[in-house]
C-alpha cells in the first residue's frame, strides 16, 4: 500500500539537523525582535528558551509516532482517522504547508521590495523563484535536502557580522532581569513560534531519513542550535537597540548590517538580502516539497504534477498580498494557526495514537 | 507532463546498406578481394614464381622489413605445400587461417599479410605484421609540472597502457576492450584495478560505451560526451589527463581509466568537482603549499566568475554600497564611458574571449603576437578612447588569468562560459541575480552526477573523511583511506604506522 522511498532516495540520519535547523532559520530571523519584544520586552529571550523547549517536545512527541507508523504523517492520519476523516486531516496540512511556504516567499519578496529593489515587477521575481523552486523540487528529496545544506553553509557566516553591533552594545538593556509577568513571557513564546516552525515538516520526510532512530538525536540537536541562534541574535539586538527603539524596528536584523563596515563594502544590507536568498529557497523548496508529497500520496498523482499545481498556486497568492498590512497579517494569521497547529494538535494527536495503540494492541 | 517530455521516436530500424561489413563484408570471397584491389596501395602478388603462393596486403599499413625478412623467405626457403606448413615456418605469434570474410578483413584492415595457396581458395593465412607510426613520447603540455614525471600520453593505445603498467606492474591491472564505432572501429580500453574498484563502476563504464552507436570516433572527447550521466551539462564529468602519474594514481584510488587509441588523453571517473581543482604537482609538494595551492585554485575561480558580474550589479544597482574612498578612483576611470556598465562588461569579456579564441587558433609564434597586440594594444586603447574602464579592464583580465588556474582544461572552459549567464543576471537583479544565478547552478550541481556518483560529493553528500584531499590536501600519512566516494572494494592504503619515539619531555 504505502511504498517507501528507496534506499538511494535516502539522506543520512544527521541530515535531520540541518534539515530541522534549516526549515526554522529563515525570513523571520531578519525580523523576529520587535513581535517578540512585544509582551516581554527585553525578557523575552526567556520566551525563545521555552519555546525553542517546546518545540523539543513536540519533536520528541512527533517521533515517538513515526517510529510506531515507519512512514509519515498520511499513514498516522489513516491509520488512526480511517480514510476520509484522515485524509481531511491530511489536506489540512498540505494547505497548512503551502501557507507556510506562501508566507516565507512572500515575506522575502517584500523584504527585497523594502530593502533593494522597491519598484521591482513582483509577479516577474516570484515566477523567477518559482522555476528556481522547480528545478531544485524536481531533483527529488535529496537535492532539497542538499541545498538546505549548502543554504546553512552559505548563510552561517553572516552570523559574525553579529560583532559589528556588539561593538556598540549595551547589555545594561537587558536588565532589570525577569520583571514580567509569566503571561507576558508565554504570550511572547506564542509570538516565537513562527520563527521555529517548518519542523514540523519532518512527519512528512521521515521515510527520507535513513536510520530514523539515529536522526531523532540530530533533529533534536538542529532544534537546540536554533534555539542558540535566535537566543544570540535577540541579545544581540536587545543591547544594541533600546526597547523604544526596537518597537520601531521592523526589521532589526536587516538594520544592524547597515553598520557593517568592511573596507570594501558598505551598507552590507544588500550584499546580505541578496545571500538571505540562500536561507529561503531551501525553506521553500522544503514546504513546497512537503505539500508536493502530500498531494501525491493522499491523491496518487505524480509528485511533478502536484509541484506544478502547488507551485502555481503559491506564486498566484504570493501575488494577493501586496501591502505591508496584509503581509503581516498573513504572517500573524500563519503563526497563530501555526500555534495551534504545533503545539496542540500535535500533541493531541500524540496523546490520541498512544491510546489507539495501546487499545488495538489489547485488544488483539 | 507531456508537455516537459519529449516524445521518444523510434525510427524503424533500417538496414544500413552503405556500410555493409558490420556484420557481413561481402557475399563472397571474389567481392572482397575486389574491394580491396579497388584502393591503390593494396599489393597482390604471386610468390616465389607464378602460380605459386599469392601474398596480399596493404602496403601503406604493413611493416615491409618484417614482410621480407620474416615472411617471404620462408616461402622460398622452406618450399611448404600446405598453409598449415607455412604457419609453423613463419614466426610470428597469432597466426590464423580463417575463411571467415569477417575475421579476414579486420585482419586485414589492421595490417595483417594474407597468403593463399589459390587465389580462388578462400582460405587464407593471415600474419600480423602491423606497423603503426607513433610520436615519441614527450612532455606533457597542457598539465605541465615543474617537477615530477615528464613523460605525457600518445596516440597509440599500445604505448598509453605500457606508460601506465610500468607504473603499477600488478596483474590485478586489468583491462577490457571494446571496439566502437561503426567506420572508425576504434579501440577503447577500459582499465581497473581488480579487488580496489568498484565493479559497479566498471560495468556502469562498459555498459555505456557498448551502448554508443556512432560512426567514427575520433577522439576520447566523443567518448567523454557520450557517456557522460548528464549530457546537457556544461560541466564535464570526467576528468581528462595526459599524465601517466596521474592516470595511475588514479587507479590506486580505485577509478576507472578508459584509454581511447589515437587520443592522446585518457579519462577517469567517477570525479568530483573538486578533482577539477586538483593538480597532480600538489602531490609533489608539501601539503600546507599544496593546500594553499588549491585555495587559491578555488578563489581563483569563484573570483573569475563573479568578479565583473558583481562589478555589474554594484555600479548599476547599488553603488551607495561603495565605500567613500574607493568611490574617486571608480568615478575618475568610468566617469568618460559613455556605455552603460552590462554593455562596457560585454564588450570586455567579449574582447578577451576573441583573443582566446584567436590565440587558440593560432600557431604559437603569432599567437604571442595576437595576446600582445590584444592585450596591451587594444586594451590601453579602448581606455583612453574612453570604451571602457581602466576598474573593468583590470578585473576582467584579472578574471581571464584566474579562469587559466584550473588544472584541468575542460573546466576551465566551463568557466568561461558560465560568467555570462552571471553577468546578465546581475544586470536583471544586482546582486540579487547573481544571488539567484548561482542558486540555479547550485542546484544543478547538486543534480549532477559521474558515473553515479554525486558530483558535489565531499560537500554533499558530506562525507568528512574525504575533505583530506579536496579543497585542501593533508599530508599522505593521513591519507590512509581510499576515497569513500570510489566506494573502493579494498579502502585501506596502509597501515597506520605505530606512534613513532616520543621526545624526552614527553616520557
Amino acid at each position: 500500500m504505502d511504498n517507501l522511498p528507496k534506499k538511494n532516495r535516502k539522506v543520512s540520519s544527521f541530515f535531520a539537523m540541518f534539515l530541522v535547523h534549516k526549515m526554522q532559520i529563515g525570513v523571520g530571523l531578519l525580523g523576529f525582535e520587535r513581535v517578540i519584544a512585544k509582551n516581554a520586552g527585553y525578557d523575552a529571550w526567556v520566551s525563545i528558551l521555552i519555546t525553542g523547549f517546546c518545540v523539543n517536545i513536540v519533536i520528541w512527541m512527533s517521533f515517538r509516532m513515526l517510529h510506531k507508523d515507519g512512514n509519515d504523517l498520511i499513514s498516522i492520519h489513516k491509520h488512526l482517522f480511517g480514510k476520509w476523516v484522515g485524509g481531511g486531516l491530511s489536506l489540512y496540512f498540505i494547505v497548512y504547508f503551502v501557507f507556510l511556504t506562501i508566507t516565507i516567499l512572500r515575506t522575502y519578496t517584500e523584504v527585497i521590495q523594502i530593502w533593494l529593489f522597491p519598484g521591482i515587477n513582483v509577479p516577474v521575481l516570484l515566477i523567477i523563484f518559482g522555476l528556481l523552486v522547480y528545478s531544485c523540487v524536481a531533483g527529488g528529496f535529496r537535492i532539497v535536502a542538499g541545498i538546505a545544506f549548502i543554504g546553512l553553509l552559505i548563510g552561517m557566516p553572516l552570523l559574525l557580522l553579529k560583532y559589528f553591533p556588539l561593538q556598540y552594545a549595551n547589555f545594561s538593556n537587558l536588565s532589570p532581569v525577569l520583571d514580567h509577568s509569566v503571561k507576558d513571557l508565554l504570550l511572547s513564546a506564542k509570538a516565537v513560534t513562527l520563527n521555529f516552525l517548518g519542523f514540523e515538516l519532518l512527519l512528512m520526510y521521515y521515510p527520507f531519513l535513513d536510520e530514523p532512530r539515529k536522526a531523532e538525536k540530530w533533529a533534536q540537536i538542529g532544534t537546540i542550535f536554533t534555539t542558540a541562534v535566535y537566543l544570540f541574535s535577540a541579545f544581540v539586538s536587545f543591547a544594541y537597540y533600546t526597547q523604544e527603539e526596537l518597537a520601531h524596528s521592523i526589521w532589526a536584523t536587516l538594520t544592524m548590517w547597515k553598520i557593517v563596515d568592511l573596507p570594501f563594502v558598505e551598507r552590507f544590507e544588500y550584499v546580505g538580502v541578496s545571500i538571505w536568498l540562500f536561507e529561503i529557497i531551501p525553506n521553500v523548496c522544503l514546504g513546497v516539497w512537503a505539500a508536493s508529497r502530500g498531494v501525491k500520496r493522499l491523491f496518487a498523482v505524480n509528485q511533478r504534477k502536484s509541484l506544478l499545481f502547488l507551485l502555481f498556486i503559491i506564486i498566484l497568492s504570493c501575488m494577493l498580498f501586496q501591502t505591508r498590512q496584509g503581509i503581516d497579517q498573513l504572517n500573524t494569521i500563519v503563526s497563530q494557526v501555526g500555534f495551534w497547529t504545533v503545539f496542540i494538535y500535535i500533541p493531541a494527536l500524540f496523546v490520541y495514537y498512544m491510546i489507539v495503540d495501546k487499545v488495538r494492541k489489547r485488544s488483539k | 507532463m507531456k508537455f516537459f517530455k519529449s516524445e521518444k521516436k523510434v525510427p524503424p530500424l533500417q538496414h544500413d546498406t552503405s556500410i555493409p561489413y558490420a556484420e557481413v563484408p561481402a557475399k563472397d570471397f571474389e567481392e572482397l578481394f575486389k574491394k580491396f584491389k579497388a584502393s591503390a596501395d593494396f599489393l597482390s602478388f604471386q610468390y616465389p614464381s607464378e602460380a605459386a603462393f599469392t601474398v596480399s596486403y596493404f602496403k601503406s599499413i604493413v611493416g615491409p622489413d618484417q614482410v621480407h625478412q620474416e615472411i617471404l623467405p620462408v616461402l622460398t626457403q622452406q618450399h611448404p605445400s600446405t598453409l598449415e606448413e607455412v604457419k609453423n615456418g613463419i614466426p610470428v605469434e597469432n597466426i590464423i587461417i580463417s575463411n571467415d570474410l569477417k575475421v579476414i578483413q579486420d585482419a586485414v584492415m589492421t595490417g595483417s599479410v594474407i597468403i593463399q595457396i589459390n587465389p580462388d581458395n578462400s582460405h587464407c593465412l593471415l600474419v600480423p605484421c602491423a606497423s603503426s607510426e607513433k610520436r615519441q613520447i614527450s612532455i606533457p603540455e597542457t598539465e605541465f609540472s615543474v617537477v615530477g614525471p615528464k613523460e605525457a600520453f600518445v596516440e597509440s593505445i599500445e604505448t598509453n597502457i605500457n606508460l601506465i603498467r610500468k607504473r603499477l606492474p600488478v596483474p590485478e591491472l586489468q583491462m577490457k576492450e571494446i571496439k566502437v564505432g561503426r567506420i572508425s572501429q576504434t579501440r577503447i580500453a577500459v582499465l581497473y584495478i581488480d579487488g580496489i574498484v568498484d565493479q559497479e563502476n566498471v560495468q556502469t563504464v562498459i555498459q555505456r560505451i557498448s551502448d554508443i552507436d556512432y560512426d567514427a570516433i575520433v577522439d576520447i572527447s566523443f567518448i567523454a560526451q557520450m557517456i557522460a550521466d548528464n549530457q546537457n551539462s556544461v560541466f564535464p564529468q570526467f576528468i581528462d589527463t595526459e599524465r601517466p602519474d596521474r592516470a595511475a594514481s588514479g587507479l590506486s584510488e580505485g577509478k576507472v581509466v578508459i584509454i581511447v587509441d589515437g587520443s592522446p588523453q585518457i579519462l577517469t571517473g567517477p570525479t568530483t568537482i573538486t578533482n577539477f581543482f586538483t593538480a597532480f604537482d600538489d602531490y609533489f609538494v608539501t601539503w600546507h603549499i599544496a593546500s594553499v595551492f588549491r585555495l587559491i585554485r578555488v578563489f581563483a575561480v569563484l573570483f573569475s566568475i563573479m568578479s565583473t558580474a558583481i562589478y555589474v550589479a554594484v555600479t548599476t544597482y547599488h553603488y551607495q554600497s561603495i565605500p567613500a574612498d574607493l568611490l574617486p578612483t571608480l568615478i575618475a576611470s568610468r566617469g568618460a564611458v559613455p556605455f552603460p556598465p552590462i554593455l562596457e562588461a560585454l564588450v570586455l569579456e567579449g574582447t578577451i574571449e576573441l583573443l582566446r579564441e584567436a590565440g587558440a587558433r593560432l600557431p604559437t609564434k603569432v599567437g604571442q603576437t595576437i595576446g600582445i597586440v590584444g592585450g596591451i594594444v587594444i586594451g590601453t586603447a579602448a581606455v583612453q578612447a574612453g570604451f571602457v574602464s581602466n576598474v573593468l579592464l583590470m578585473l576582467t583580465a584579472l578574471a581571464a588569468l584566474a579562469s587559466f588556474t584550473t588544472p584541468i582544461y575542460q573546466i576551465s572552459n566551463t568557466i568561461r562560459i558560465i560568467r555570462f549567464p552571471f553577468l546578465l543576471s546581475a544586470q536583471l537583479y544586482g546582486l540579487l541575480g547573481v544571488a539567484i544565478c548561482a542558486a540555479f547552478f547550485v542546484c544543478h550541481l547538486l543534480k549532477l552526477t559521474s558515473l553515479g556518483r554525486p558530483y558535489l560529493e565531499p560537500i554533499f553528500p558530506l562525507r568528512v573523511k574525504d575533505l583530506k584531499d579536496s579543497f585542501i590536501r593533508l599530508p599522505f600519512s593521513s591519507q590512509t583511506q581510499r576515497p569513500e566516494i570510489l566506494r573502493t572494494e579494498y579502502s585501506s592504503r596502509m597501515q597506520p604506522k605505530p606512534k613513532e619515539d616520543s621526545r624526552d619531555i614527553d616520557e
